[in-house]
């Protein structure tokens, strides 16, 4: 093996991530974003931070001021931001998400408790992994991300029959489909299924994403809309939520993406 | 067959792994050698979206265009060998005798004609689908639903049958377990779903597969953790990406080679498979040629150790291109053009006795480029071997050692001037993964007893896929 002390790495890769890693700190993100009134600070500082053992006690002591949908909306998905914030910023990696949604989702259970009904959040979304497609963990991170966002997730999981998706989203009233596959043989359950639902004239943004999809294939059929990453599909679920149909949220795919709207 | 672990070295030194040249070369197909002296590229593809609608469409895709294609080309530019790989779509597995056999006698026999002709060195892999899903059964007689384990057999049996000359797979033992650990960060978790569980579930596929190999007279290839540690390594990904430090993926890679070494111990006589980048250790260790993917794989995936990887290689493949039109041709031929050239560089530089030379240049261009190549540098790859070896005997305690030697070499490097450079994150994770490992028990079954406790309610885990 060669002495490779004195070689110069400079000119054969550089380490972009080092060289431009996050300045700001963590806490000075957060103090941007965590809500003022202590009682729902605590809860949401709980879920940044990963702090199960408190969860339930400074869930408790906020419910004593607060409404349980008050707490879920100003203290939990608070914390949710926050965390994808740092996401966003490369100062959380994704384990750091997973484990704060299960904090999240340890909050929720305690405020439901006290709900009348179950918190039904934002709007339902019907999640699966196309028909003969065993790979699921780019679906199981995007669950985490709708669920911890405040989406009413219906999972499906992995290898899901082209009807039994179309039948789910109609018993179901879903707002937003998402759909993943690895491989170029199992997405061609995608277009099918599109076709289905127009037959019975339902229309909704079909959220496709995965090793081997692209945007021009998805863009190929009604109702779809590409997703590069599962955090794309947040940014984009919240867009149908705010009334955007899939053709709008289709023609402005670029500056959604950009974040210019 | 007997499971024969692996307790001693069959590579001699760090210095003997070498593109082209493995202790135990393999003889196979239609003149085909691996490991034997020279490289060989190893082309695989995949259909356009729709070929599969029938069993004529899904034939002709693969037979009268893409083995033809990769033929012509193969000889036009002169390749003295080619290897073909099909990787089975959904489709070729759900149904093996109706779409998959047609397809498998299809391709041997346009690769016969040429080789007939042309006297081209030439052998196909196939690599069948493995479609278990945990929450169904891994094994046979469980997944009532699918019968998924008995479809996977029955893929196995219909290409040993009708043509393939070496079999391999992507067998998912232990996943829902690794996705856990990854997801969660959680080494511990990792170790139980790939070293422990994996294994197990290695075992069970791989006596199978040699089984069937031998009764029909073909070569068992081996595995590939693209599970486990491939998920890792993308997930950790360049360096835009943000979802896993690097250094939870170098040491998830090392842990992987504990178990796809079972493939070999069960009775593979390799070439492994190429998205298995755990094929510097297993090559060190068992000394049965390699096929690596790379540079030459960009058509399927970019990875931080495009030129490193091929430091050891005997077959060089482009992981897998989707059939298309490319301006050079069809994008099987163009990608053929691009290992098959690489492949002829190698083998000048064996001819012209540089080829260690050649192999260290590879290494050092990406040594430092992730803890990942680091660790499958030859050297390192070595080093990890020696610590398998080491506890040979208990699967457990291997993938352990794999895992703490590469947390000890990364940070090693790490510690040097002009060594691996660490973001924050991934020195951090460094930390916590060599801590967490040497906090584990010695004992295998107080790990195991750990593990079922500490994991019970993790999605999809039943241990009685693993008879446990």
């Amino acid at each position: 093996m060669f002495d490779l002390s004195d070689i110069d790495f400079e000119m054969i890769f550089k380490r972009y991530d080092i060289l431009v890693e996050a300045k700001e700190s963590p806490e000075e993100i957060a103090a941007k974003i965590l809500p003022k009134d202590p009682f729902l600070k605590k809860v949401a500082e709980d879920v940044v931070q990963m702090r199960y053992k408190d969860i339930e006690a400074d869930t408790k002591a906020a419910l004593t001021k607060f409404s349980p949908e008050e707490l879920v909306d100003k203290g939990l998905l608070r914390g949710m931001e926050v965390v994808s914030e740092l996401y966003g910023r490369g100062i959380y990696y994704l384990p750091q998400v997973m484990v704060a949604s299960d904090a999240f989702d340890l909050g929720l259970k305690f405020a439901e408790r006290t709900m009348k009904g179950q918190f039904l959040g934002k709007g339902k979304v019907v999640m699966h992994v196309a028909e003969g497609d065993p790979h699921d963990i780019g679906k199981n991170i995007a669950v985490v991300m709708l669920r911890s966002n405040g989406f009413g997730v219906i999972d499906m999981g992995r290898d899901v029959p082209v009807d039994d998706v179309v039948k789910t989203v109609i018993k179901t009233d879903a707002v937003i489909l998402t759909g993943t596959a690895l491989m170029t043989a199992t997405m061609s359950a995608f277009p099918k299924i599109a076709q289905k639902l127009l037959e019975k004239g339902i229309e909704l943004p079909f959220i496709c994403a995965g090793g081997a999809v692209n945007r021009s294939y998805v863009e190929s059929f009604p109702l779809g809309i590409y997703a590069e990453k599962a955090s794309q599909g947040l940014v984009l679920a919240n867009k149908a939520i705010n009334g955007w149909d899939w053709i709008r949220i289709r023609q402005n795919w670029d500056d959604i993406k950009s974040g210019k709207v | 067959m007997a499971v024969k672990r692996f307790t001693k070295m069959e590579t001699k030194s760090a210095d003997d792994l070498v593109f082209g040249d493995a202790k135990y070369p393999v003889s196979y197909g239609l003149g085909m050698k691996a490991g034997a002296g020279f490289v060989v590229p190893e082309i695989n593809f995949a259909p356009r979206p729709g070929a599969e609608k029938n069993p004529d469409t899904l034939r002709r895709e693969y037979v009268d265009y893409i083995t033809k294609d990769i033929m012509d080309r193969a000889v036009t530019l002169g390749f003295p060998a080619v290897q073909l790989e099909n990787e089975w779509i959904y489709q070729l597995g759900n149904e093996p005798d109706k779409f998959a056999k047609p397809v498998v006698a299809g391709q041997k026999e346009v690769m016969k004609k040429y080789h007939d002709e042309y006297g081209i060195m030439t052998a196909i892999r196939h690599t069948l689908p493995d479609m278990r899903e945990a929450e169904k059964g891994l094994r046979e007689g469980m997944d009532k639903k699918s019968s998924y384990p008995e479809k996977v057999i029955e893929s196995i049996e219909v290409a040993a049958k009708n043509g393939a000359d070496v079999l391999s797979i992507e067998s998912m033992g232990g996943k829902e377990m690794s996705d856990y650990g990854i997801l969660h960060q959680d080494i511990r978790a990792w170790l139980f779903g790939i070293g422990y569980l994996g294994s197990i579930d290695m075992e069970y596929m791989w006596t199978k597969i040699v089984d069937i190999a031998k009764k029909n007279k073909v070569i068992a290839g081996g595995d590939t953790n693209c599970a486990g540690a491939n998920t890792s390594m993308f997930m950790a990904g360049g360096y835009l990406d943000k979802d896993i430090p690097r250094t939870f993926a170098a040491t998830t890679r090392c842990i992987a080679s504990a178990r796809t070494l079972v493939a070999i111990e069960c009775g593979a006589t390799g070439p492994d498979k190429d998205c298995g980048y755990e094929g510097p250790i297993l090559k060190a260790i068992s000394g049965r040629p390699s096929a690596q993917e790379g540079k030459g794989a960009q058509d399927a995936h970019a990875d931080l150790m495009g030129n490193l990887i091929a430091s050891t290689c005997d077959l060089w493949s482009n992981e897998s291109v989707e059939y298309h039109p490319e301006f050079g041709g069809s994008s099987v031929q163009c990608w053929l053009g691009v290992i098959g050239y690489e492949a002829a560089l190698m083998n000048t530089s064996k001819q012209l006795k540089q080829d260690k030379i050649l192999r260290d240049i590879y290494a050092a261009c990406d040594s430092y480029r992730s803890p990942e190549a680091f660790c499958l540098r030859y050297d390192n790859a070595y080093k990890i071997g020696e610590a398998i070896v080491a506890e040979g005997n208990s699967i457990y305690l291997r993938s352990r050692a794999a895992g703490i030697k590469a947390a000890e070499l990364i940070s090693e490097s790490a510690k040097t001037k002009n060594g691996l450079k660490l973001s924050k994150h991934e020195s951090d994770m460094l930390n916590k993964v060599m801590t967490d490992l040497k906090a584990l028990p010695d004992e295998e079954s107080k790990f195991v007893d750990q593990c079922l406790k500490a994991y019970k309610d993790v999605q999809a885990f039943n241990p009685k896929n693993y008879e446990l």
